[in-house]
């Protein structure tokens, strides 16, 4: 299973090719901190009775991802009130933590309280206490299609850069800057094309993936009439209960009285 | 395979102008393929006489191709195969006769003529030319007619009929005749039997398009106007010309002409193409287009447009804030509009109506998936198109930014009306689920919106036919019944341009 969001990479030694044509050098990014998983706590497993340490071994050996309470009794093999007692009071004296899975909702999965959940389960940068952060991602895909507006084609580190420059506090990372490119560009907002190095290209490189404004939607010759959308049109047939001349679509359509 | 709702507009059109019978006769065709006479009278239950006169009709309007099959040893039999192309082509005579008006206003009686009556011979195209012209005016010379009738077998709006009965064997594949038809060696396409069979009855290209020799003639005379002198002192003499003549007589008399729908198909894209571009044009780029969709001359297939440079120059100092554009200008704009340069020939640029025409397609079936069941639907399916593969419900949610209950209740509705497939797939041990969903936009999305595109078409035509007979019943208020049947042709007409985007581009 592919996982559900690229992990941040940290930056190599050899930087990437440009995609603007050098004007002035661009600010290096900071590397970003793969994110580390702290050592299983001598002092903890010492403090804890035999069970319970158990139940953390388990938890911690789990990393990141946590541990889904059925997992954690077909494991262990205990009955599931004596889980839920066990973790419950983990939970409690704060050495574990209950995460919630953007995949299955109703899920318990318990993590070590000193690791961050991964991707996978908070579901990405996108997300917020498991629910899509709709607000952020609308006011991203505003920042973006500014920053194409203002340099009308561009590539995603053309657009990461003057998002950065316009609040610096903002703080997107060049991969959400390219997600959401990208699905402005499945939505049509955005067009997805390769620069020329001309014209409107002049300040990408040529051959490079860019962005420019999509044109005005074009398509739906079908929907001017009723039959396009119909509902009903599989039920539709020219002599039966539904038909054009029955139909209350059309009545509606010819505003006529049949 | 021409679809259920397909088949029901195609009859409802040869009934509309052709009445039951013939509709009936059209109808077994489509529906059981190349017939024999003998085999359509005993599906029919109908006299031989009725089947013989209906076939007759449906040829002589270029509905019905019929051709010679082995049967058994030595004998052969007339199979009648119904060509549902021209029988829907039937539904934009309209349109064709504009693309005339536009091109060759003065041949546009001539080709109303040849749509109206299916195939005429040349002195029958005289005469009913010449019966439509008003009492008091100037009655057209036969000479005149000629030329104008030349113009279009030139233009190849029109051309001479395909062989009567060729004779084929349905089982031995047929290469296609004509040079124009033939396609490239790395594309092989399908051909339908149809198609092999309209290949086959066709004649070659120097054949289907060469006009009536100038020749001019003392007798004969149609209209019975007095020659051109001129005109008369350039005749000859001797062996030669009698020949000439003889040709000229026989093209005249006995060869049958009929509307060539391939070339209006072929304008009619290149002028839905060249609208639909205009759309996405940038201010200022209006001129360049329209002068390069203009300076197309030479067409060497109908999937693309090839326009010379200097023509387009030419026509583009010809137009409004053109004369100012320099050729780099000119260069770089046609570059961005995706017209490409050939190494053989570097200073004519083609526009590639191929893919124009795929992505006009897409575009309207994603405009439907986006009113049908909203913008998360339209952003799914258009990952589903454009990855062509499989993509996995998580995969979708990630790449789309959209939320999972949306995600999944939009796939639930896609499936359900069979846009997309899905398929369960078992995972393996230690990922923590026990099963996968992946999802693929369907092959079969595209056949099933172009059965709609039937059915929407044929539920207008039984609606203009309806108001039609409320009309004759003269119960209802007439000026509103009136205006919600213009409303409907109208519909019609613009809706047949989805049927022939899908259908015939």
């Amino acid at each position: 299973m592919p996982p559900r969001k690229r992990p941040l990479e940290p930056s190599s030694g050899k930087p990437p090719p440009p995609d603007v044509k050098a004007i002035v050098p661009p600010p290096s990014d900071p590397p970003a901190a793969a994110q580390e998983i702290p050592p299983i706590s001598a002092a903890i497993l010492n403090n804890l009775p035999g069970p319970e340490r158990e139940v953390y071994k388990r938890v911690y050996a789990a990393g990141n991802k946590g541990i889904w309470s059925q997992d954690l009794r077909h494991s262990m093999q205990l009955a599931a009130p004596t889980v839920t007692k066990l973790t419950r009071a983990l939970v409690q004296r704060g050495i574990l933590k209950e995460v919630t899975d953007v995949r299955h909702r109703g899920k318990k999965v318990f993590m070590d309280s000193r690791m961050e959940p991964a991707p996978e389960i908070t579901g990405g940068t996108w997300y917020h206490n498991g629910q899509l952060d709709t607000e952020a991602v609308a006011a991203v895909r505003r920042r973006c299609l500014d920053q194409i507006d203002r340099l009308g084609a561009a590539t995603p580190d053309m657009v990461h850069k003057g998002v950065e420059r316009e609040d610096p506090r903002a703080g997107y990372m060049i991969d959400q800057i390219r997600d959401i490119l990208k699905t402005m560009a499945l939505d049509r907002v955005l067009e997805e094309c390769r620069s020329t190095g001309e014209g409107e290209f002049s300040a990408v490189r040529s051959g490079r993936v860019c962005y420019r404004r999509g044109g005005a939607p074009q398509g739906g010759m079908i929907e001017g009439i009723p039959c396009g959308v119909c509902p009903r049109i599989d039920e539709c047939s020219p002599d039966g209960v539904i038909s054009p001349t029955t139909c209350v679509y059309y009545k509606k359509w010819l505003q006529m009285d049949f | 395979m021409v679809s259920q709702h397909g088949i029901l507009l195609a009859v409802g059109i040869i009934s509309d102008h052709f009445g039951p019978l013939v509709a009936k006769v059209c109808d077994c065709l489509l529906r059981h393929g190349e017939l024999s006479l003998q085999e359509i009278v005993r599906r029919l239950e109908l006299s031989p006489g009725q089947v013989k006169n209906s076939l007759l009709v449906l040829i002589q309007h270029n509905c019905v191709q019929a051709f010679s099959a082995p049967k058994g040893r030595d004998r052969t039999v007339t199979l009648y195969l119904a060509i549902f192309d021209n029988v829907l082509h039937r539904l934009r005579f309209s349109k064709f006769l504009s693309v005339i008006r536009a091109d060759i206003p003065e041949s546009e009686v001539l080709i109303e003529g040849l749509l109206q009556n299916g195939r005429l011979t040349f002195d029958q195209l005289v005469g009913r030319t010449i019966s439509k012209v008003p009492e008091g005016s100037i009655r057209p010379a036969r000479e005149e007619i000629r030329m104008n009738l030349n113009k279009l077998v030139h233009a190849h709006f029109v051309e001479r009929c395909p062989k009567p009965e060729p004779f084929i064997d349905p089982l031995v594949v047929q290469q296609p005749t004509s040079s124009r038809r033939r396609a490239p060696k790395n594309f092989e396409k399908v051909i339908s039997l149809e198609q092999k069979i309209v290949n086959t009855a066709d004649l070659s290209d120097a054949e289907r398009f060469s006009e009536i020799p100038y020749i001019i003639e003392d007798a004969s005379d149609v209209n019975g106007c007095s020659r051109d002198p001129v005109d008369s002192a350039k005749r000859k003499r001797g062996a030669f010309e009698v020949d000439e003549e003889l040709n000229s007589t026989i093209a005249e008399n006995e060869v049958l002409w009929r509307a060539n729908f391939e070339q209006f198909t072929f304008c009619l894209k290149k002028k839905f193409c060249a609208d639909r571009k205009k759309l996405k044009l940038k201010v200022g780029t209006h001129p360049i287009w329209e002068s390069f969709c203009e300076a197309n001359l030479t067409e060497k297939d109908t999937d693309s447009v090839t326009s010379p440079i200097n023509g387009i120059l030419e026509r583009l100092r010809q137009k409004e804030g053109g004369a100012s554009m320099t050729l780099d200008q000119v260069t770089r704009v046609l570059e961005d509009l995706q017209c490409t340069t050939s190494n053989e020939n570097p200073e004519a640029y083609t526009f590639d109506l191929r893919k124009m025409v795929e992505s006009c397609r897409n575009e309207e079936i994603e405009s439907l998936v986006k009113k049908k069941y909203g913008q998360a639907a339209f952003t799914i399916f258009r990952l589903l198109v454009t990855q062509g593969g499989p993509v996995e419900t998580d995969q979708i949610i990630d790449t789309t930014i959209l939320d999972k209950q949306i995600v999944h209740s939009t796939l639930y509705k896609l499936w359900k009306d069979d846009y997309v497939d899905t398929e369960k797939i078992s995972s393996v041990a230690g990922t923590g689920y026990a099963q996968f969903y992946v999802w693929r936009a369907k092959s079969t999305f595209r056949e099933q919106f172009i059965d709609n595109l039937y059915h929407a078409a044929l539920n207008l035509r039984q609606m203009v036919n309806y108001i039609a007979e409320l009309l004759l019943e003269g119960s209802k208020d007439d000026t509103k019944l009136r205006n919600r049947k213009n409303i409907l042709i109208l519909a019609l007409t613009r809706h047949d341009d989805s049927l022939m985007l899908f259908h015939d581009f």
